[in-house]
């Protein structure tokens, strides 16, 4: 009986187990592999340069640019879509009028591809007819018409912006989940006893929403590592590089440059930051477990 | 992570098609598999049109998988590195050929090329600079456009513009008459850059010449000689005058057209293909639209006439070489499937027995302005090599959005470009 159930545990587990290798196993092994290469992704030959690409990193402008436009958007993302999603949840939680419909506005977006998303925004930040300098225009009686998106000072804003419209929805339902898990007698007697409601969501709230905090950031942080789809179709990293984030950099070396060598190094120094955030990121999650698990 | 999984996904999809190898292609023996960009809805209906007719005449199938413009450049690259080219794909000539050409992706045609007398079929300046690479033909030409000052009729019309400016001094003029009307007189939309190359390429071409602008394509000349500055000081003269249209790198070309459409921006500097997106959108050629060329800068430089060259290539492990060859000649040398085409694409064609009269009268205009020409080069992005054309490419929208800084600007591109060289 035993024997059987090792054989069939095999048998079931082979096929996706040799998928996982194949897809993503072996690419992430062959990806090493190229790094230590001047491969140009055409032909046959190329030759093995060492560790030259991760050399040349240190000298790359480009991807100085690119890391420092990557951490901005993961602190962008870590804050704002957890900031506004708390708010929300928190205006929503209970019996508020029409609570249903704002709270299904709200989520809707994250359902949207990131094509959409971006389009959306493009015509929102649109330079002559666009929503936000129409709007500008009317607040402030001069005929606004800024290029959000073709400026470097704020291209890359702008797209975090659209990007966290789309996340905050996704917080919102985590911190509702954890909202109604909150018994409602603990509040009460906090009422009774006189705290404000300012000081009941301070001290009781926040503090028992924690585990829901643990995975809003983890989600915003993994998510914002993979900011590449809504870039792309904004402004591909543009004007001159200005919005470029280290996937950006990487497809630009790879597909564009016909570095893919170089594009590779980018690639394996993104996946050993991945690592280590991540790695971090579950060490605290265990103290976090041990205080509220 | 992302990213991580994006890579993968392709290096499996590498992984997939080399596991396929020994047999690269699924398709029957004696079937032809091709790729190209000929996607736009009157090109991909016009582009199979033609290879039917193929098919009944030489009864040789064709497998066909078309793949939009952009999509295209990395599809090919991701296809090239599992070795599963298809036997036959489109491909744009210059610097992207010559790319593959030294990957050791492409075969030779020179025997078919003898053998089918192409030498009498292509235009010369075409077969000259666009299938020739390392000394061997690689590419049939299957058709080419022409970059030039589109413009709305009727816009110059009321700016009093009685004949198209000549030189530089008119142009100037010109500019200056449509700006005092509110009129911007020049549209362009560098969101995606490469709209911007045209104006560097020309300027250049009528300052320094063609000569000196292919030495700096080959890197044997730096971004901030003299000649360089030249030309894009030009370009910061018309930049500071408020010649072009506000927030150029916010707008892609067709927004630009649009502009001229409308009669917002008074023309733009663009390739021939602008006349099949207004024919498309019920503009009329001729009387709407019509275009002019360049103007003349500086006495004594050869006029040179700026586009790309679309080919037909064959894989160097094409599974049916012969079928494939016999592809690109057909598409070539058969001057009605040329016409056609041409036609559908709002391009020229490179057959120099296609009866120019089949051409509306704006193209038939652009063809004898090539014909007239006497060099033809292909713009930025195709002429010098990729890693260089992107730093340049992020030159132009940098230049745009600040004119101010061009000599800063020059001295870092001068520094990067040699760098990218290198590699």
């Amino acid at each position: 009986m035993e024997r059987q159930n090792t054989v069939w545990r095999i048998a079931l587990l082979a096929p996706p187990l040799s998928v996982f290798a194949v897809f993503v196993i072996w690419p992430l092994f062959s990806s090493f592999i190229y790094s230590l290469t001047n491969w140009n992704g055409f032909g046959s030959d190329y030759d093995f340069v060492g560790l030259d690409n991760f050399a040349k990193i240190f000298t790359d402008k480009l991807f100085m640019s690119a890391a420092i436009n990557t951490t901005i958007w993961m602190v962008a993302a870590i804050v704002v879509p957890t900031l506004f999603g708390l708010g929300l949840a928190l205006l929503l939680d209970g019996k508020v009028p029409g609570g249903r419909a704002f709270k299904t506005v709200f989520y809707l977006p994250i359902c949207l591809s990131a094509v959409i998303v971006g389009q959306i925004w493009i015509w929102i930040y649109q330079p002559d007819w666009g929503l936000l300098n129409t709007v500008l225009s009317n607040i402030t009686g001069e005929k606004m018409r800024y290029a959000w998106l073709a400026k470097p000072d704020t291209a890359l804003g702008s797209v975090i912006l659209a990007w966290s419209w789309q996340q905050t929805g996704l917080s919102m339902v985590i911190y509702l989940a954890g909202l109604t898990a909150i018994p409602e007698d603990l509040l009460e007697v906090c009422e009774i006893e006189g705290a404000k409601l300012w000081q009941r969501i301070v001290f009781v709230v926040l503090p028992l929403l924690t585990p829901s905090t643990v995975v809003v950031i983890a989600l915003s942080v993994i998510n914002s590592l993979k900011g590449f789809d809504i870039l792309y179709i904004m402004t591909g990293g543009g004007p001159f590089n200005s919005s470029d984030t280290l996937a950006m950099h990487m497809y630009n070396e790879s597909f564009r440059k016909y570095l893919m060598g170089y594009g590779s190094a980018i690639s394996v120094v993104l996946f050993l930051i991945a690592l280590t955030i991540i790695g971090i990121y579950f060490r605290q999650l265990k103290k976090v477990d041990r205080i509220y698990g | 992570m992302f990213s991580i999984t994006r890579r993968s996904l392709m290096l499996a999809a590498l992984l997939a098609s080399a596991a396929g190898g020994a047999n690269p292609t699924f398709a029957q023996s004696g079937d032809v598999t091709i790729s190209h960009y000929f996607t736009g809805e009157l090109g991909l209906k016009a582009f199979n049109e033609q290879v039917e007719k193929f098919e009944q005449a030489t009864g040789v199938k064709m497998k066909e998988s078309p793949v939009g413009h952009e999509d295209f450049k990395t599809d090919i690259l991701v296809r090239a590195a599992g070795h599963s080219l298809p036997d036959v794909f489109s491909y744009w000539a210059g610097a992207r050929v010559d790319f593959i050409v030294k990957s050791s992706s492409l075969r030779p045609i020179d025997n078919m090329w003898a053998s089918e007398k192409l030498d009498s079929v292509v235009a010369k300046p075409i077969a000259d600079s666009a299938t020739l690479y390392d000394g061997k033909r690689f590419l049939v030409p299957f058709n080419y456009h022409y970059a030039g000052l589109f413009y709305n009729k009727k816009v110059l019309a009321d700016a009093g513009m009685a004949a198209p400016p000549a030189t530089w001094d008119e142009f100037i003029a010109l500019c200056k008459t449509l700006k005092k009307k509110g009129v911007a007189p020049v549209a362009l939309g560098s969101k995606n850059r490469w709209p911007a190359q045209f104006w560097f390429d020309y300027l250049l071409l009528r300052t320094a010449g063609p000569d000196y602008r292919a030495k700096l394509m080959k890197g044997e000349a730096s971004y901030d000689d003299p000649e360089v500055v030249a030309a894009m000081s030009l370009w910061k003269d018309l930049l500071d005058q408020g010649f072009f249209v506000e927030n150029a790198n916010a707008d892609d070309w067709t927004d630009a057209a649009d502009k001229v459409a409308r009669g917002d921006a008074a023309m733009t500097l663009m390739g021939t293909w602008i006349t099949g997106y207004w024919n498309g959108v019920g503009l009329v050629p001729g009387e709407d639209y019509d275009f002019f060329p360049f103007p003349e800068i500086k006495d004594g430089v050869p006029n040179a006439a700026v586009g790309p060259v679309d080919g037909l290539v064959i894989s160097a492990n094409a599974a049916n070489p012969e079928g494939a060859e016999k592809f690109l000649a057909f598409m070539m040398s058969n001057a009605d499937v040329q016409a056609k085409w041409a036609e559908a694409q709002g391009a020229l064609s490179a057959n120099v027995n296609v009866d120019p009269k089949t051409y509306n009268s704006v193209m038939q205009g652009a063809a004898k302005t090539v014909a007239e020409a006497e060099a033809f080069a292909f713009n930025y992005d195709l002429a010098t090599t990729p890693p260089v054309a992107e730093v340049g490419l992020s030159m132009f929208t940098r230049f745009i959005d600040d004119p101010s800084k061009l000599d800063e600007i020059l001295k870092a591109v001068a520094v990067d470009a040699k760098t990218a060289f290198k590699q």
